[in-house]
């Protein structure tokens, strides 16, 4: 549908964010795309930030991330009831689905909004999509969270520019899956065992 | 059908039955019910929907009544439809059948499948029906405090609020409306241009003038209510901006929300926190932010070198008070803990004696927590007797201006949920310049730093809105446009709202003063949020 960007109104204003940021960096098509969402592989640098886990710890990013387990993370806030619910449902669904083999992985959400997401609100939101043991929320100082959004390539100006981007990694060391819109938690998880598979990393370390 | 069920569907997701509404989506196999379903999620409660996304990477379009239905043919005879940049309008216009289909299928009026994101409910014919009547009348009333050249305006003032300060927030109100008539940032030429459709044809953006109203209350709280309805007959006005409270602000706020008007950050120290409801908007929770940021320092033992939690609290206000709701929020937040927590209310007019006989009442071990005026402060006496560590709203005593006695000055530890002052130079250097090219006599500035940034906030909303002079939307368009400032914020290091926030500045810190005499503070911890 039209979407009537172009088109000059004293609203677009509310557009101009983005130009700026629009350079992906060393990112080029891998797997097969998926319905509404656009894959690409992507090498981030783990930012050395601390964050704030939902149960009250205060953490560093890079130790969170590089315990050898396989990640899937994304970018939410819990306020939020566009766009996140549906983001936080899939991961959800897709722990779900990983059945037995979900004691491997590590899910990991981070609050854009650090500041209202405070470690009690975050782990209210994480108990209502039933995040278990394997999946954490992070938040933060303000500037921290703005750090990890940078690295990951995800921050546009401001929460308004936020959108769905899901990011999955074998080990690491390994590239990330980047996956740009709404990948269903079938999708994902297929996505999932391919880079698992080609990483080598199916055989369970422990 | 049941009044209010299609209402209920809409903001709420229980259906008329009391069930839960549920929304699918097929291809994910997922399931959203009751409130995560609710349309107002996504399309907002002014049915105009929003984006998100800096490239629009997803829009959530309008689907108020005229919406919908509206012709797309450029030459009909119907109203023009203000623009919305994230609206759909290369389609047909709907009929009650294909808007059912739309909800419940996810086609659109030309049987096309809408995105993944837009959920399919399985709505009963009744359900249906109330639903898309309340979508119908959605976004078809004016709104009150409109006309074709004037735009209505009123600022609230309660009896209790200091005159000088009444006069100090007017005047800069005054200049800004003034100012803001004699050189009107749109113009009233209609964009027409060379477009087509429904959407060149409402890019107007009139310019209407800025008026505004004063509304003073007078007597007892409990008649507010009454006096605001009665105002509002007289003067029907699109929203409140600024104002001044004094004790008490919480009949204002409700008449905010009963008459679905916005309220945009009225000066008030304690603000209902009421976070179900929708058109109240402050700048911060004031002294509620100032009892959690004690209640946090409190419980992490930061106020001691020790580390550990506090013994016991002592807390002193005036009954009536701003500090008495910040008293009760500190020790509902201390109860969990186990931190016993004694309150010494000042009786009324019980003058220097008074304050000296409920601080005296404090045992060395006590943390101390002072939630008074500027006057109280100052009558504090000797600190002989003083607990060791002391805490007091940075927000009621009057921040580094407040006139504490030297002998307390070096022991008081004090919330300051603002930017430091080195700090925010560049943030109101703005307002003060503005203020004194128009030689507006500076009597409180934080006040009127603040209410020159609430009249910049809505003029910067209302050029957003454009035409579509709504005022759920004025609320949502504040909401997801306040964070783009990013050095005038005034007193606050940030202002950061987003769809469903009402506290645009969450955080403080905690200071103490430098030396015995003057203003300087020193900072003994970050910028908290708690
Ligand atoms: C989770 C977010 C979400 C919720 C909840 C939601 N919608 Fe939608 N809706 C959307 C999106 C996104 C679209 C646009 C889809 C597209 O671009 O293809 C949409 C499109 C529509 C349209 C088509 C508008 C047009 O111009 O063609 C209608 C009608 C609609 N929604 C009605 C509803 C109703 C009624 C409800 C509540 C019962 C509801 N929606 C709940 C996200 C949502």
């Amino acid at each position: 549908m039209l979407r009537l960007l172009g088109v000059a109104a004293p609203l677009i204003g509310l557009a101009a964010v983005g130009a700026a940021f629009s350079q992906e960096s060393s990112e080029q098509s891998a797997p097969p795309r998926a319905s509404h969402s656009f894959m690409s592989s992507a090498q981030y640098t783990v930012p050395d930030v601390r964050l704030v886990r939902d149960d009250g710890k205060a953490v560093a990013l890079p130790e969170e991330m590089n315990d050898g387990r396989p990640v899937v993370l994304n970018f939410i806030y819990t306020t939020c009831s566009t766009i996140c619910p549906l983001m936080s449902q899939t991961l959800a669904q897709f722990d779900h689905e990983l059945g037995a083999d979900r004691g491997r992985v590590h899910l990991m959400s981070i609050s854009i909004d650090p500041e209202e997401d405070t470690v009690a609100r975050l782990h209210a939101y994480a108990q209502k999509f039933h995040a278990g043991p394997e999946w954490q929320h992070y938040t933060g100082t303000a500037q921290a969270s703005l750090t990890a959004q940078r690295a990951f390539n995800v921050w546009r100006g401001d929460k308004m520019g936020h959108s769905s981007v899901t990011f999955v990694r074998a080990a690491p060391g390994t590239p990330w899956l980047r996956i740009e819109g709404f990948v269903t938690p079938g999708e994902l998880l297929q996505q999932y065992h391919h880079l698992l598979e080609q990483s080598g990393a199916t055989v369970a370390t422990r | 059908m049941q009044p209010g069920a299609g209402e209920s569907i809409y903001l709420r997701g229980v259906l008329p039955s009391g069930a839960p509404l549920e929304g699918k989506r097929q291809a994910a196999g997922l399931t959203t019910t009751g409130a995560d379903a609710a349309c107002v999620g996504c399309h907002q409660r002014s049915g105009l929907g929003t984006y998100e996304g800096y490239n629009f990477d997803v829009t959530i379009p309008p689907i108020a009544g005229p919406y919908l239905f509206h012709s797309r043919e450029a030459h009909t005879q119907e109203a023009v439809l203000p623009y919305v940049p994230w609206m759909h309008s290369n389609r047909d216009p709907y009929t009650d059948a294909t808007l059912a289909r739309a909800i419940r299928e996810g086609l659109d009026s030309q049987g096309r499948p809408l995105s993944a994101l837009m959920p399919r409910f399985a709505l009963s014919d009744a359900d249906m029906d109330a639903l898309i009547e309340y979508l119908k009348q959605l976004g078809s009333h004016p709104a009150p405090g409109v006309s074709e050249r004037e735009l209505h305006f009123a600022t609230v003032i309660t009896p209790d609020a200091d005159p000088a300060r009444r006069k100090a927030m007017l005047d800069v109100m005054d200049h800004y409306f003034a100012d803001k008539n004699l050189f009107p940032i749109g113009n009233s030429l209609p964009l027409r241009t060379s477009g087509h459709g429904q959407q060149a044809k409402s890019m107007f953006m009139s310019h209407r003038l800025w008026r505004l109203h004063v509304w003073d209350l007078t007597g007892a709280a409990s008649t507010w209510g009454a006096q605001l309805d009665a105002h509002m007959e007289r003067e029907p006005v699109f929203a409140l901006v600024s104002g001044l409270g004094g004790n008490n602000w919480a009949p204002v706020h409700q008449f905010c929300q009963r008459r679905q008007l916005p309220c945009l950050f009225p000066n008030v120290d304690a603000p209902l926190d009421n976070s179900h409801d929708f058109y109240p908007l402050y700048f911060s929770r004031g002294v509620l932010l100032e009892a959690d940021l004690i209640a946090r320092q409190i419980a992490y033992g930061a106020h001691a070198a020790s580390a550990a939690p506090a013994a016991s609290v002592l807390q002193v206000y005036r009954p009536g008070d701003g500090g008495e709701a910040a008293a009760l929020a500190l020790a509902a937040a201390l109860k969990p803990l186990g931190i016993p927590v004694r309150n010494q209310p000042l009786a009324p007019a019980s003058g220097a004696k008074g304050v000296r006989e409920a601080v005296g009442q404090a045992q060395k071990s006590d943390v101390l927590v002072l939630w008074l005026r500027p006057a109280d402060l100052a009558d504090l006496g000797d600190a002989a007797a003083a607990p060791a560590v002391v805490y007091t709203s940075g927000v009621m005593g009057g921040l580094e201006q407040a006139p504490l006695p030297a002998a307390w000055r070096s022991r008081v530890r004090m919330t300051y949920p603002y930017e430091l002052p080195e700090k925010r130079e560049l943030r109101v250097k703005y307002a003060l310049s503005w203020f004194s090219i128009r030689h507006i006599p500076v009597v409180d500035e934080p006040l009127q730093v603040n209410t020159y940034i609430a009249c910049g906030l809505l003029a910067e909303t209302l050029s957003h809105m454009a035409d579509n002079l709504v005022q759920p939307f004025m609320i949502e368009m504040l909401q997801t446009s306040a964070e783009r400032r990013l050095i005038n914020t005034g007193y606050y290091p940030h202002l950061v709202l987003a769809l469903n926030q009402h506290f645009a500045s969450k955080g403080g810190y905690i200071v103490h003063f430098a030396r015995p005499e003057g203003a300087q503070l020193v900072a003994d911890s970050d910028w908290i949020v708690p």
